[in-house]
């Protein structure tokens, strides 16, 4: 039996006891493709977000533990997950559909000044001014 | 049972990111990702975060799908080429897959799902650290919200207490940065309109 065959179903546990952090990473990677590939302006903003809620469910994740509740106290009750990372990602949120509707505007306002929101095509027609 | 229903949530959130990546049709990448939002909605009442829950399915999903639509609305739909689908774009490809495998490299020195002896789920640990030094009993700020909640704010939801009472003045730079962003958008859409 080689050292591989012992490590590698080890090291595949490890991975599925965690499989929501691994989810977070995966969707972080699925973000920042969309980010660099894409390029829609507005499919670009679509994947700022994906990157962002992934994040969210790292955060969330680490708040929770087996057997949990959610954190309404109560005379002798418990486990409760921890409710300071659900508040932290309930103002990361509204903080991001802010940034996402700004983000937008300024995309229909290069849409307005450039006619397109293909960024390839916005440097074209900035190249032909 | 509850197990193989969050395989079932993170499998269709992970093919719906997907999906927008390679989707041509941006609307149809609109529609996708509210779907990918609702998705991510469903995984946070399983993990016991029904507050956030509900703001990730109104405002996520609906308010966030509402500003896409109003976009595409005002601009073009499509990204202009043909076919239903993009290439795959393999220097991204690339680049993500690094940051992927660098990612994957910390997962062994993070605590298991549900770990009840994770940090962040410990009511005191020796020498916990506040703002003012080390704690004089030990307790951590999780500790102390579950055990103060009742007293100091009155009212059994720990999330509420924290987010009005003891992180208000967090609360308060949001309503700043939302502020901040509706002035924004107002400056960037109005200029055109007074010409």
């Amino acid at each position: 039996m080689s050292a591989m065959e012992i490590v590698a179903p080890a090291l595949v546990d490890v991975f599925v006891a965690r499989y929501y952090h691994v989810t977070f990473m995966v969707l972080v990677a699925v973000g920042l493709y969309i980010l660099i590939d894409s390029k829609n302006l507005v499919k670009k903003v679509i994947g700022l977000n994906i990157f962002q809620m992934s994040v969210f469910l790292f955060f969330i994740t680490a708040a929770y533990q087996d057997g949990a509740g959610p954190a309404l106290i109560e005379e002798g009750g418990g486990p409760y997950a921890n409710p300071l990372p659900h508040v932290l990602i309930l103002t990361a949120i509204v903080v991001g559909v802010s940034l996402t509707s700004l983000a937008l505007a300024l995309v229909v306002r290069v849409y307005e000044e450039y006619g397109t929101v293909h960024e390839d095509r916005v440097e074209e027609v900035m190249a032909d001014e | 049972m509850t197990f193989a229903l969050e395989i079932a949530l993170v499998v269709f959130v992970v093919v719906s990111a997907v999906a927008v990546a390679f989707l041509r049709d941006v609307l149809g990448a609109i529609v996708v990702f509210a779907s990918f939002t609702l998705g991510l909605a469903m995984i946070w009442v399983i993990l016991q975060a029904p507050d956030v829950a509900l703001t990730e399915a109104a405002v996520g999903a609906g308010v966030m799908s509402v500003l896409f639509l109003l976009t595409v609305a005002r601009t073009t739909r499509t990204e202009g080429d043909e076919g239903y689908l993009r290439p795959v774009n393999f220097k991204a490809l690339a680049i993500v897959f690094v940051l992927f495998v660098i990612l994957l490299a910390t997962v062994p020195a993070l605590p298991e799902v549900g770990d009840p002896n994770a940090p962040a789920v410990q009511e005191t640990v020796d020498g916990a650290q506040t703002p003012y030094g080390v704690a004089d009993d030990n307790r951590t700020p999780y500790g102390y919200y579950i055990e103060q909640t009742p007293i100091d704010a009155g009212i059994r939801n720990a999330v509420a207490a924290v987010l009005v009472v003891y992180r208000g003045l967090d609360t308060f730079g949001e309503a700043v940065v939302v502020f901040s962003a509706i002035v924004g958008v107002l400056v960037v859409l109005r200029r055109e309109e007074a010409r």
